[in-house]
């Protein structure tokens, strides 16, 4: 017994031993260097390949994004509230009639219904451009409402973080730009520098525009700006670019 | 031996000539265009509505069969109700015989009896169910349910896949059991199902309390354009295309011209006949969908209105009102026809709509032929239909209930033997009258060729 056990243990030592690293001069020594680092190489510097033409082309055109998808997206960029908390905060208490449930426009948006096997919309059509054309406009007023007409501070708002010239004056058109680029990242996930071009003077003239008509607007309306910025938000939560992948 | 093989021989040569034989008439369902100049109005009535007093009248205690009496009904409002003896203590009613037809109907046929060379009466459908959910997907798929759901798709799907691939709205369904099952259907078809037709209004409803529809519209053409610009740099154009196409049409969609058709008030100023007055009791709602129904095809806007009635389903003491629940909803029905004789075709000059729009009712089932102990009627397996279509023979009943007991008898012959006629049958018959094969949607069911036109 005493034997077994003596064994067992010189056993387990033997196993535990770990074997010291080899030194880098242990390694020069046995003759074994740092493998040689694999350098890209173009396809076309490939023998045979010199001609070769790269296909870069997108193989299947863009799809429409999901309902559930857009719906999770609203939420997320207005304000991460729950649907019903949204719901409410669109819906609003001063009778202006901007939203009315999320009910009333799953079918228009496409949410499949699988009890009848009524599958998702697969295509954009007229009601549903319509549909979100309701939401847009719901989502950006309750947005310029809470951060452009409340004292906000502005790391706190929902869409809006930028401030506006007080007292209000014209926006340069660096200015404007800058804006618009915060709200491109924001709704559109990338850069409004690499858009197509013309999108940033495109959107400056609907900013403009709007800003004109509302110049002179009575108390409840939105003011120049803020229906400019209204106008610009509605502008990219409709984009082809925000609904199509 | 020997003589199995000359029989086999025999049955497989007369599978062949039938084969060839059979040709032409799968011929003749040469696929419509795409665009079509039809309208239809597909109506459930829903709840399972009771025959025995409108399309297939029964006033006689003949075995189990107790007829609608004075002392289960609320006669007062029933327009065409003569009372007929039944017993010493109450009354039954006289069997409406339209002038010049040889219809029989009953008194809660309403206005819909004074047009009797436009009905055709499908009676006795065999519905094998008796459950609410199975009896009206069968009705509208002619499938029954399997595992609970339905496996075809219902009639307006597949009439809007014919012909209302490029409307602005193939189908819109309004509590209609509209399904879309099926490779077969393009993805435009996929039913719009709504609770009202006021759902619609509050898409296109636009509140003008902070921005105006300028603003709108200014943010519509920046988008029209953009979307032009991106097809214009991209590979695969099509889909951003017509997104953009759609923007362009947005404008036409929230004009008011196309916002009436969805705001019940505006129904109703424009279609006042669906709205008598006094007012309707139970079938305000049909009203609403049957004057939309008008609205959106004279602007040729939608192929395929297709929506639920009020409920027939009385098992009790609300039994009293069944023959009011039924004469609302056949006023309604004549309303409309008469509505769509009034109203000019949108694309053919010169031609009505009521020349070019099809109308099919139909019903989970029908109620027993019994009074239950609590005055009511119960679900029975029998069933009927109507169809008003231009390309139907009118004046016309076909199929039948025996006398007794209020059950399916056979109709004739079909492909099958003989047998009852059935929803399957109905379908493929009513499809079959716009030259669609019925065999790219129904799995059953025989055309009835005696009852369409030539």
């Amino acid at each position: 017994m005493k034997t077994t056990l003596a064994l067992a243990l010189i056993f387990t030592l033997g196993c535990n031993s770990t074997p010291a690293a080899p030194t880098p001069a242990a390694r020069a020594d046995a003759g074994l260097s740092r493998p040689t680092e694999v350098v890209p190489t173009p396809v076309t510097a490939i023998p045979g390949h010199e001609v070769l033409a790269q296909d870069h082309a997108p193989k299947e055109p863009p799809r429409l994004m999901p309902a559930e998808t857009l719906i999770r997206s609203y939420l997320a960029l207005f304000g991460g509230l729950s649907p019903q908390a949204l719901q409410v905060r669109l819906r609003g208490t001063t009778g202006d009639n901007l939203f009315d449930t999320w009910g009333d426009y799953l079918s228009a948006l496409g949410v499949p219904d699988y009890a009848v096997d009524i599958p998702r919309a697969p295509q954009t059509n007229a009601l549903m451009l319509a549909a979100f054309e309701r939401i847009g406009v719901a989502l950006c007023e309750r947005a310029v409402q809470a951060d452009l007409r409340g004292a906000v501070a502005v790391n706190d708002r929902v869409l809006f973080r930028f401030e506006l010239p007080t007292p209000t004056r014209a926006l340069t058109d660096e200015e404007f730009a800058a804006r618009f680029d915060l709200l491109h990242r924001r709704i559109l996930a990338y850069p409004a520098a690499l858009a197509p071009d013309g999108r940033i003077a495109r959107f400056r003239t609907l900013y403009r525009g709007a800003v004109e008509r509302h110049a002179d607007a009575g108390a409840r309306a939105f003011n120049g700006p803020e229906a400019g910025w209204a106008s610009v938000c509605e502008g990219l939560v409709r984009h082809p670019e925000f609904h199509l992948y | 031996m020997e003589n199995r093989r000359r029989t086999f021989l025999k049955v497989l040569g007369g599978a062949a000539a039938a084969g060839v034989a059979s040709q032409p008439l799968f011929r003749a369902f040469a696929d419509p265009p795409a665009a079509s100049d039809e309208f239809f109005v597909l109506i459930h009535a829903s709840g399972g509505w009771d025959v025995t007093l409108s399309l297939d009248p029964r006033n006689e205690r003949r075995g189990i069969i107790e007829p609608g009496s004075t002392d289960t009904i609320d006669t007062a409002p029933i327009r065409r109700w003569r009372n007929a003896p039944l017993d010493a203590d109450s009354s039954t009613f006289e069997i409406y015989r339209p002038a010049g037809s040889s219809l029989r109907l009953g008194p809660a046929i309403g206005n819909l009896g004074d047009m009797p060379e436009r009905l055709t009466i499908f009676n006795g459908l065999a519905m094998n169910t008796v459950s609410h959910a199975d009896g009206t997907f069968f009705a509208a798929t002619g499938r029954h349910l399997a595992g609970g759901k339905p496996i075809a798709a219902s009639i307006d799907t597949m009439l809007a896949n014919e012909f209302g691939r490029e409307s602005l709205l193939p189908t819109v369904s309004v509590g209609y059991p509209s399904t879309y099952v099926g490779n077969e259907l393009d993805a435009r078809v996929s039913p719009l199902r709504v609770n009202s037709v006021d759902t619609l209004s509050k898409m296109l409803n636009r509140g003008n309390v902070n921005t105006t529809a300028v603003d709108r519209q200014a943010v519509t053409a920046m988008l029209t354009e953009e979307a032009r610009d991106l097809a214009a740099r991209s590979w695969y154009r099509d889909e951003i295309e017509g997104f953009g196409l759609q923007l362009a049409a947005l404008p036409r969609m929230l004009s008011p011209d196309v916002q009436q058709i969805f705001n019940a008030a505006a129904l109703a100023a424009a279609q006042p006949s669906f709205f008598p007055s006094p007012g309707l009791r139970f079938q305000n709602r049909a009203g609403v969908n049957c004057a939309f129904a008008v609205e959106a095809m004279k602007r040729n806007l939608v192929r395929c209105v297709s929506f639920a009635s009020a409920s027939h389903d009385t098992h009790a003491a609300n039994y009293r009102s069944q023959p009011l629940i039924q004469q609302e909803l056949f006023d309604t029905v004549a309303a409309l026809v008469r509505a769509l004789d009034a109203a000019p075709h949108p694309t053919l000059t010169g031609q009505r709509l009521s020349d070019h729009t099809h109308i099919l009712l139909v019903s989970d089932f029908c109620r027993t032929p019994q009074i239950n102990l609590t005055l009511g009627r119960d679900h029975y397996p029998n069933g009927s239909a109507l169809v008003i279509s231009p390309r139907f023979v009118g004046n016309t009943a076909f199929g039948r209930a025996d006398d007794d007991q209020l059950l399916p008898v056979s109709a004739g012959m079909f492909a099958d033997g003989d047998r009852p006629v059935a929803p399957p049958d109905v379908l493929a018959t009513f499809v079959a009258a716009f030259g669609v094969n019925p065999r790219r949607y129904l799995r059953d069911g025989d055309v009835i060729r005696s009852l369409l036109r030539a």
